[in-house]
């Protein structure tokens, strides 16, 4: 019964976020009517065709990209570290990315523009290693996770802005990447991000049952058959690869990662099985608004995406944590 | 641009069509018809030029009307040569009236930071300027929408922006304009320096006062450069950055002759006030802090902003003496 009505739930928001989709590309500083956009991308040649094809196509299916594999990686971050407040940027691994890719824009300016993503997810990648590094003596134990993530992430902050308050010119620079955007971002993005997320996402639904012993306490993990410190290390790895790769992409956009599985666990209850698809299809959901916003609410000026989803996600945490506390 | 790109070759077909309908109707007429067509001839070799800009070459056509600028440096450069940019990236709706002192028609195109793609692609224009700093990132994307120069502006030295500028007469197609304009800049800047008595070993800091820091412009800023070259000293020799964050007890370190306050914020100021350092500064005792134009003195840049840099800056410091 359950999981008929999920299964109804799944589709009903995935017609939802096209509709949604179809909707935030009219918005910017030409607002373009749907019936025009189906037209131009249905082939049709207009006056509009360079400005859908070339930036709001690309960016609403980047946001739906980037949206989905933050909130993926925050479901399995908070399965395994049994805390329904981990996520990509409590765990360090945005943060990780964040001094990386401040070190390249703000120490080498001259550097490729193509060089930032790949350092962007070697920071997100150093961060998992020192995870893992200093969680292994304690075999791999839910809070130490948390723990050790929270002070690489804060040490890893507190050098990102140790830079920026070094170098102030430069430090305007590195703050739209910091927020998270999709501004400048297109199909070059798309074409980066999609072979991470074919890989990833399908590995993330094959060991939806995994992620449901693991959220179990240790001893019933254990009781099922669960090599429980493998176990963790390897989802591990797969949420940093998909942060990571979608840092990458667009910077290190907050909350996403927090709030849509937060969200797909109210729709759908516990179950991984519904849980990691409700929290991407979600987080889909949440970026495409937020982009649509930050581009029309004062046009021509653009609001970084990542600065809409802290300012929607802030409040609603809140709630939550009211919520919580209420129980 | 697909679309205009067709448009385009169209116009060149028509064009080339009647360029060969002159020429076949000269040919049939009298000798010295022969002129215009010499003339048509060098604007067809003007017509196609490859610029060398900070990120490659760009090949343009023509003489661009239609230009997009995304630093105050490129709109000083612009208008100096006479073309009223379409497109403009600002901050503020004041910045472009108090950079070449009257209200013009454009369109805004979002910050200098994050320029709206879309707003550019939407004005069709037909020559981008970006600056390497802030707009290197998107030089491809500025590339798809139009022909696209990235020169240096923004954390650039003052001769850098000069060749910016001479960048931007090639781009236009206006090479001798510049050349001439850049000599007519030289003199300006000539004149200024005869007003600054040889003996004067006054140094002068130029501070920009946010809420909670005090940025000092050095001797490898833009507007520390300039004044340098004229012969003002700047009280920061050896800061490895053009703009250094400086403390109350640095600047008393420092103690600087003169200060230039480009004021932005109040706060910081009035609170050094009550700081009895403060009155220990050479330039407090003897009261040689002068409030300067902040947007003019540290965003504007350019051509024409150097010259009124150097004015404002001649005129607080000999004024009294006349």
């Amino acid at each position: 019964m359950t999981s008929r009505k999920n299964t109804l739930l799944l589709s009903g928001l995935v017609v939802l976020i096209l509709v949604a989709a179809l909707l935030s590309m009219g918005i910017g500083p030409i607002f373009i009517g749907p019936d025009q956009i189906i037209r131009v991308i249905m082939g049709e040649s207009s006056s509009l065709t360079f400005m859908i094809e070339n930036y709001r196509l690309p960016r609403a299916l980047l946001a739906i990209l980037a949206g989905a594999g933050f909130a993926i990686s925050g479901v399995i971050l908070q399965g395994m570290i049994r805390n329904p407040l981990a996520s990509p940027d409590v765990v360090g691994v945005t943060k990780g990315a964040g001094l990386f890719a401040v070190v390249v824009i703000i120490l080498f300016p001259t550097a490729s523009p193509l060089l930032l993503p790949i350092v962007a997810f070697l920071g997100a990648l150093a961060v998992a290693i020192a995870l893992i590094y200093f969680t292994r003596k304690s075999g791999a134990q839910p809070t130490t996770f948390a723990l050790v993530g929270m002070g690489v992430g804060a040490s890893c902050q507190a050098l990102t802005e140790f830079i920026m308050v070094k170098y102030p010119m430069q430090a305007n620079d590195s703050l739209v990447w910091l927020a998270g955007s999709l501004w400048g971002k297109g199909w070059d993005e798309i074409y980066a991000l999609l072979p991470w997320l074919l890989v990833f996402i399908p590995i993330s639904l094959a060991l939806h049952r995994k992620l449901d012993i693991i959220s179990l306490d240790e001893g019933s993990s254990t009781g099922l058959g669960l090599n429980v410190v493998r176990t963790r290390y390897m989802l591990l790895l797969l949420a940093v690869a998909l942060a990571g790769a979608c840092v990458a992409a667009i910077g290190s956009i907050g909350f996403v990662g927090l709030i849509a599985p937060h969200m797909a666990r109210k729709l759908f209850g516990h179950q991984h099985r519904y849980l990691l698809p409700g929290a991407a299809v979600l987080g889909a959901l949440i970026l495409v608004i937020a982009d649509a916003l930050g581009r029309g609410l004062n046009p021509p000026i653009e609001i970084p995406a990542g600065i809409v989803t802290a300012v929607i996600g802030v409040p609603y945490f809140l709630y939550l944590v009211r919520q919580e506390k209420k129980k | 641009m697909r679309r205009t790109n067709g448009m385009k070759r169209l116009g060149h077909m028509l064009w080339t069509l009647a360029l060969a309908g002159t020429v076949l109707l000269t040919g049939c007429g009298s000798a010295e018809q022969k002129q215009p067509a010499a003339g048509t001839d060098s604007a067809q070799t003007a017509q196609k030029r490859i610029v060398k800009h900070e990120l490659g070459e760009t090949e343009i056509t023509g003489d661009p009307k239609r230009v997009v600028a995304l630093e105050y440096s490129f709109v000083d450069g612009l208008w100096e040569l006479g073309v009223t940019p379409v497109g403009i990236a600002q901050e503020k709706d004041k910045d472009v009236e108090g950079l070449i002192g009257k209200k013009i028609e454009y369109t805004p195109v979002g910050t200098r930071q994050q320029p709206s793609l879309e707003v550019i692609s939407s004005l069709q224009p037909d020559l981008i300027i970006g600056d390497l700093n802030r707009h290197k990132d998107i030089y491809k994307d500025l590339q798809k929408i139009a022909p696209t120069i990235i020169l240096k502006s923004r954390n650039s030295t003052y001769q850098e922006n000069l060749s910016s500028f001479a960048t931007i007469g090639e781009a236009l197609n206006k090479q001798q304009e510049a050349e001439q304009r850049l000599i007519k800049h030289k003199e300006i800047i000539a004149e200024f320096k005869k007003k600054i008595p040889a003996g004067d070993s006054r140094n002068v800091m130029l501070g920009v006062f946010r809420a909670d820091s005090l940025s000092a412009h050095g001797s490898k800023s833009f507007d520390g450069e300039l004044l340098e070259m004229i012969g003002i000293k700047n009280a920061i020799q050896d800061a490895p950055e053009p703009t250094v964050k400086i403390s109350l007890e640095q600047m008393v370190q420092w103690d600087p002759d003169v200060i230039f306050l480009a004021e932005a914020d109040d706060a910081l100021l009035n609170e050094w006030k009550q700081n009895p350092l403060w009155n220990n500064i050479t330039a407090v005792k003897n009261q040689e802090v002068h409030k300067v134009n902040r947007d003019l003195w540290t965003r504007y840049r350019g051509l024409k902003s150097a010259e009124r840099i150097v004015e404002e800056a001649v005129n607080l410091l000999y004024s009294k003496d006349k």
